[in-house]
């Protein structure tokens, strides 16, 4: 804390001081790409820590221009300014969450799609600011925009301007330090895992895109006094792509790459453009190369580490156990008369079956039975084309996010980790998930949970001490055993689990099996495994199911299954009649 | 009135040739490599300002042709070869590369011939009269330079072995690989035949349009646009799109003006992204 604080007070103070050395007309200059730096503050956080890419964040810093530039020419420096001045953030990062929410609702994935959407937008906004007369000044846009509060562009708005820059560092650093901030870098790792360990990626993803909306906005907003006048060049593609060109060269990974990219490259630029005519070849030069060999940007060579890894941990907050789960018993899960179709190949054919009690049921059956398909159709991975799933009676229509909150956890057949989050990390997500409440993913201190599950899982593997290790150090057998603590840890009262003992030495093996069995008894919980090993289903299972071709073959103990002539003839390699 | 009519049919008729043309090159390059290829606009403008050169240089318009399938062919060859073949199946640094790469072209093109607008003579004036209208006869030749060379792609693309091959290393690389097919030459090749489609669209469209080094933005959207409004991975899909694109452009263009069009058309694709980004034709 101590060292954040002074970290940013050092910063300001640097900046601060700038203006002697450099003059008033270079103050000038760089309080303007000071104010773009703001803005590319928000693309790093998008794309470095998020994962997606946003091509068109002049919107929003066109939007805030604009808002800042209509208050003050017609209310100057009348108090009416103030919440108009506000808008000048809150509606770009309202606009930017909206379109977020809207574009990443029920999608796994930020692919390049949401970019060329933005790009499309930032066409669109450069349109409309050109075409809306009355509004914008259509295209030669708002000139004679007064001074903000009194301050004189060319002098004392820029100590305003660093401020501020500061202020959205310090901001940003303090949100990618708290829980969110971990939310959002597992999002760009794995978002699937996510999902299922109960997150509306959605969402998260709106948030961070509203927040780098905030951004821009701000950025904007300073940008009318500072300059006097609005153009719609400010909407439109060409600052949004230099946004990106200038946090790519920076360094997208981290807060102070982008502003070094947009001082340097920026700055640069519009000093030398007109000395030096191959200078912008040379930077486009520089982008590619810096895309291809250095994905961290310069600021990667300096800091290979990540300052965020060091926090050290304070004493630890113990918290109960998931109350709406840990209460009753066992929950019932209806498969009844399930199938589910692609095209015309049939993956599951009317598949029933039906669990009553708590237990450890085993899923066996030759490749291509429908055992992993029927976890997705369960889980929404796969579509339910007829038939019905209930759990508890109640039949299942869910979101795949909030399978988890009924107590539904799942690991996947190959272990689905977040490579370059600690340990720690991945063992609170789980555990917030369906513990904490939205307010509180602000709230430093959720990094100092623990609870009584995840207490005595750390007693069986040691090695998940290590806290401040990535998962990406980890050998396979450890991560299929950290995928299975992270379900663990979430307090499931349905866990899906499969083949979870696969590639793991015997005494992992053996290891993994206690721990499965005991959590099991203790919890009341109903375990579903998918497994081909036999000794480890006759060690487990209470109860088996036979899957073939997509249906249930059959049912029954160990020894009845044994002794059935249908699954002998099938695992011959016959066919059922 | 029928003279109106027809005219304007015609207009719609090459809005949409012409927009099939602009998108070809990235239909291959995007439709069959999935090379996110955010350079298609500069691609188009290298043809462009090739015959720009040619007009300078003194030499027949026609000259242009083979000019940009040189000039064209061996930029593409050098950066299928040093850029792009790193970057297969990294979507994201794709995207931010090749957009890396439109600015490097544009900014080369800008210090060769200035920011300004070019002009180039029409190779072909004159028009031509159809059912007693006069229709220009550079935009007939045009419409039918593109009918021969779409239609010579599609049947080269379902005939030819060479094309079964490609086909092969789309459906699976690795497979293809391992049945003795050389997908690196293969890639090159195909990604070569894309950006020398884009550079003729720019060449065959330079007279009528103006030229000039940041021309390329709006035809790279365009084609995105087609590709992600028809669907990418076939010759229907780059059909329909262009054809809706072009329709609307041109269609609000006469009822309410340029700019409605515009709007109609980046909203209509704003639409397309974002709820059904694989397309009306979806390659399965």
């Amino acid at each position: 804390m101590v060292f954040f604080i002074a970290r940013n007070l050092g910063l300001l103070a640097v900046l601060w001081t700038l203006p002697v050395l450099i003059g008033d007309y270079n103050t000038y200059q760089l309080g303007l790409y000071l104010l773009y730096a703001v803005a590319a503050v928000g693309v790093a956080v998008c794309w470095g820590q998020v994962g997606f890419l946003p091509l068109g964040q002049s919107v929003f810093f066109g939007l805030g221009a604009y808002i800042s530039g209509w208050s003050l020419r017609a209310f100057g420096e009348s108090w009416e300014v103030w919440p108009l001045l506000s808008l000048a953030v809150i509606v770009p990062a309202l606009s930017a969450w909206l379109i977020g929410w809207l574009v990443f609702q029920g999608k796994k994935e930020s692919g390049p799609y949401f970019s060329l959407i933005t790009l499309a937008l930032s066409m669109l906004a450069f349109q409309l600011a050109t075409s809306w007369n009355s509004i914008t000044g259509g295209f030669n846009g708002l000139s004679g925009i007064p001074e903000f509060g009194g301050l004189d562009s060319f002098g004392s708005l820029y100590y305003l301007i660093a401020f501020c820059l500061v202020l959205a560092l310090a901001g940003s650093s303090w949100l990618l330090q708290a829980p969110l901030g971990t939310l959002w870098r597992a999002i760009s790792q794995n978002e699937p895992r996510l999902v299922f360990l109960g997150y509306s990626t959605g969402t998260l993803k709106a948030l961070a895109f509203g927040y780098s909306g905030a951004l821009a906005g701000l950025g904007g907003m300073f940008y009318a006094p500072h300059q006097g006048l609005v153009t719609p060049d400010l909407c439109g593609f060409i600052l949004a792509a230099e946004l990106v060109v200038w946090t790519a060269v920076g360094g997208r990974k981290s807060l102070l790459g982008p502003v070094s990219g947009v001082v340097l490259v920026g700055l640069l630029t519009s000093e030398l453009r007109d000395v030096f005519a191959y200078w912008e070849v040379l930077v486009a030069l520089l982008f590619i190369g810096v895309v291809l060999y250095l994905p961290n940007g310069l600021s990667g060579i300096f800091k290979p580490l990540s300052g965020l890894k060091k926090t050290k941990i304070s004493p630890e907050i113990a918290i109960p156990a998931r109350s709406s789960v840990s209460a009753n018993g066992g929950l019932s899960l209806l498969f009844d008369n399930v199938s589910s179709q692609i095209g015309t190949v049939h993956i599951l054919n009317k598949l029933s079956f039906h669990i009553k009690t708590a237990g450890i049921y085993c899923m066996i059956g030759p490749n291509g039975a429908g055992k992993t398909s029927s976890f997705n159709v369960l889980s929404g991975e796969l579509p339910l084309s007829d038939g019905t799933i209930q759990i508890n009676g109640q039949p299942l229509k869910l979101a795949q996010h909030r399978l988890s909150a009924l107590g539904i956890s799942r690991k996947f057949q190959f272990p689905s980790i977040f490579p370059e989050l600690t340990l720690r990390e991945h063992l609170s997500i789980p555990l917030w998930s369906n513990q904490a409440k939205a307010h509180q993913y602000l709230d430093h201190r959720l990094h100092r949970w623990r609870s009584q599950v995840l207490s005595s899982l750390l007693i069986q593997f040691p090695f998940l001490s290590n806290q401040h290790n990535l998962a990406s150090a980890l050998s396979h057998g450890e991560r299929q055993i950290l995928e299975l603590v992270m379900t663990l840890i979430a307090e499931p009262k349905l866990l899906l689990l499969d083949e979870p003992c696969a590639g793991l030495s015997p005494q992992e093996t053996k290891h993994v099996i206690e721990t499965i069995r005991e959590i099991t008894q203790e919890n009341n919980l109903t375990v579903i495994i998918i497994e081909h090993d036999m000794q480890l289903v006759r060690e487990l299972a209470e109860h088996l199911f036979v899957l073939h071709q997509g249906n249930l073959l059959a049912e029954g103990n160990v020894l009845e299954i044994q002794n059935n002539e249908q699954v002998k003839a099938v695992y011959a390699g016959g066919s059922k009649t | 009135m029928e003279s109106l009519l027809v005219f304007n049919s015609l207009n719609i008729l090459y809005e949409v040739f012409s927009l099939l043309l602009v998108a070809l090159g990235l239909g291959i390059i995007f439709g069959l490599l999935r090379v996110m290829n955010m350079a298609h606009g500069e691609f188009i403008s290298l043809g462009a300002f090739t015959a720009v050169s040619c007009q300078m240089a003194g030499l027949s318009y026609w000259v242009a042709f083979p000019a940009t399938l040189v000039v064209c062919g061996s930029i593409g060859f050098l950066l299928e070869r040093f850029l792009i073949r790193q970057l297969y199946n990294r979507p994201f640094d794709t995207l931010v590369a090749t957009w890396g790469l439109s600015i490097l072209l544009r900014k080369l093109l800008e210090l060769g011939f200035g920011k300004g607008y070019q002009s180039l003579e029409l190779p072909l004036s004159g028009s031509v009269s159809i059912w007693g209208t006069g229709y220009p006869a550079y935009r007939l030749l045009l419409m039918g330079f593109i009918v021969i060379l779409v239609g010579g792609l599609t049947l080269w693309y379902n005939r030819s072995s060479a094309a079964m091959r490609v086909k092969a290393m789309i459906g699976n690389p690795e497979l293809a690989e391992s049945v003795g097919l050389n997908t690196q030459r293969l890639a090159c090749l195909t990604f070569i035949c894309g950006v020398c489609c884009a550079g003729l669209a720019g060449t065959l469209l330079a007279p009528l349009y103006s030229v000039y080094p940041a021309m390329g933005l709006d035809y790279l959207l365009r084609s995105f646009f087609i590709l992600v409004i028809g669907g990418v991975g076939n010759l229907w899909g780059l059909f329909t799109g262009a054809a809706i694109i072009g329709g609307l452009q041109s269609g609000l263009a006469v009822l309410v003006n340029q700019t409605a069009g515009y709007f109609a058309v980046l909203i209509v694709a704003i639409i397309f992204l974002w709820r059904n980004p694989d397309g009306i034709f979806h390659r399965a």
